[in-house]
Formats: structure tokens, sequence, C-alpha cells
């Protein structure tokens, strides 16, 4: 078998031997199948390269992709995501999971970073009260899911099609990235403290944010996460 | 869709099994194969849509392979389970195909 990756790559080198209109064709194809990400990556991966194969040979015997692929590429785009499997359970935790402790050590590195670079100026008060930080944790991992899943369905309507209005999504992005940063700046201010607190300065922050990173890189090179 | 196209949709399955069942193919091949056999307007990349599918019920299974000089294969077999969906398939076809063949030729009945 060859990996998924080793498919990306070779997928990149050969798309260079398509005519311009074939290309055209066919990297909406591959976006379009590439953004759903629910799909096994192996099986999307294959199939990519092989229609990418037929399409080079088809291409030497002078056919276009509209003549192998048929004058409607997001009806036939439909069919091969309709029929390709879902990602495994088994390959979908560890890489949730891997963004999100990679998520959290950051955060502790950039809380680390701000209340040291904030206490040389001024006092800093760096209570935590966990309950807090979970339910903002967990807005804001939700509202990344959001964002995400919004910009690669965005990107997915405007394939296609000849005139995109750019204008139109680039607003709907706009607004969407304001209200993604009101919503995760705006909530510790709505939410009271409550339950218990302890403190944590700078010096833990920062430890606690490496060591977790740490963990991260090695888990993501033994278990071949991504 | 064309009379014709909605026709075959049916019956793609078992066409692309058969071909499998002779001699393991690639998609590019299945493709001339199913043309040669008479299926022209069968578009070509029909096949990977139908090979996605087939792979999916586990009636077949494709092995890709890299190769030395040009495209890497990914060759498809025929599993235990295919044989008997192809064999299933290809009764009730007859069973249908008998009848209708005689109900839509039409006229040269004794009636």
């Amino acid at each position: 078998m060859i990996s998924s990756k080793q498919l990306i790559s070779e997928n990149n080198e050969k798309r260079k031997l398509l005519t311009k209109e074939n290309e055209k064709y066919y990297d909406d194809l591959l976006l379009y199948i590439r953004l759903q990400m629910k799909l096994s990556e192996q099986q999307t991966e294959e199939v990519l390269m092989e229609m990418l194969d037929h399409l080079i040979e088809g291409q030497n015997e002078g056919k276009t992709a509209r003549e192998i692929f048929g004058d409607d590429p997001k009806k036939y785009a439909d069919e091969i995501v309709g029929e390709l499997p879902p990602a495994k359970v088994k390959k979908i935790v560890p890489f949730v999971s891997y963004l999100t402790f990679n998520l959290i050590s950051l955060l502790l590195l950039i809380n680390g970073v701000t209340i040291f670079v904030a206490s040389l100026f001024k006092k800093v008060d760096s209570t935590v009260f966990p309950f807090n930080s979970l339910i903002q944790f967990l807005v804001l991992l939700t509202s990344i899911g959001f964002e995400i899943e919004f910009i690669f369905y965005l990107i997915r309507k405007s394939l296609f099609r000849k005139h995109s209005s750019k204008i139109k999504d680039s607003v709907a992005v706009g607004i969407s990235v304001v209200l993604f940063f009101s919503l995760n700046i705006g909530l510790p201010h709505l939410i009271p403290n409550f339950g218990p607190s302890f403190q944590f300065g700078w010096i833990p922050s920062i430890i606690t944010g490496v060591i977790l990173w740490l963990i991260c890189f090695w888990a993501k090179k033994r278990f071949k996460i991504i | 869709m064309s009379v014709r196209s909605q026709l075959l949709k049916g019956v793609l399955d078992g066409c692309v099994l058969a071909i499998i069942e002779k001699e393991p193919v690639y998609g590019y091949e299945l493709s001339k194969k199913l043309q040669d056999a008479g299926l022209e307007d069968v578009s070509e990349g029909t096949v990977y849509p139908v090979l996605l599918r087939l792979q999916k019920n586990g009636y077949i299974h494709g092995d890709m392979r890299p190769s030395e000089s040009g495209p890497n294969r990914k060759y498809y077999f025929l599993t235990e389970d295919g044989r008997e969906a192809l064999n299933e398939l290809s009764l009730e076809w007859e069973r249908i195909a008998i009848p209708v063949t005689s109900l839509l030729r039409r006229g040269d009945k004794n009636d």
C-alpha cells in the first residue's frame, strides 16, 4: 500500500502534466472531494490518484476531462463522495486529540508569556478558575470547528463555477471572523467567576505548556498522527 | 438522463463484477473493456463510483501498487462475496431479461 501522504505529493507532481483546461476541471474535483473531512483519507487519495492517472492517459489520446468524467463535475464529485467510506474512529480520535492538546499547550504558553510581560509593568492577578477556563476552552474549540466548517463550505460552494461571487464570500468570512473573536474575547467578561480557584503564575504556565507541547510532538512522531 | 443510461445504471455493477471475475483490472482498463463490450456511451469516469461502491460492499478489493515506470495501478480483485453476488445477479438478470425481451420484441407473437 502507498501511504496517503505519498499519494498527495505524487498527485502534486503529476497534476503539472495536465493541460490548462483539464487542470481546472480536475482541481475543482480534487478540492471538493478533499474538503469532505469525514471521509477516509487513504481511500480518498487512492481514488483521486486513479482519476488523475486516467485523465493523463486520456489526455494523451486527445480526450478532455469533460469527455471522461462528464459535463457535470459537481454531480460526479457528489457521486464519488457518496461512495467513499467514512474515516475510521481509530484515525479521527488521535487526530482530534492531538489538535486539542496542541491547542492547550499553545494557550498555556501564550498565557505564561502574557502574564510575564504584563507583570513587568503592573501587578497581575494570576488566579485561575478551572470551571470558567473549561467553559471558555470548550467554546473556543467549538467555534474553531464551526469556523473551519464554514470556510470549507464556502470553498466547496465556490467550486465548479465560472464566476463565483468573491466579494460576497469575503464579506461572509469577515463577519464570521468578527463573530468568532467577539464571542471568545467577550465571553470571559460575561460569565462571572465561580467554583474553586488557585494561583497559576507565568512559570508553571510556561512549564506545563512546554511539557505538553513536547508530549504532543512525541506522540505525533510515535503514532504518525499527521 | 436518457432511457438507456437509466436502464444501464442498475446493471452496471454486475457488468463490472463480470469483467473483474475474468481477470483483475485497473480503472482505465475496466472502462476500456466496458466500451469494447459495446457499452460505448458509459462515460469512462462512471467506473470510479461503481468501483468504490463494490469495494464498500466487500465484493471486490483494490490493491494500489507503485510501478517502476508510469502510473501506480490499483488492481481490483473479486472476493468470495463478490462471486456470490455476481452469481445471484446473473441468475436474476436471466429471469428478467428473457421475459422482457420477448415482451418488448412485440409483433412476432401468435396472438
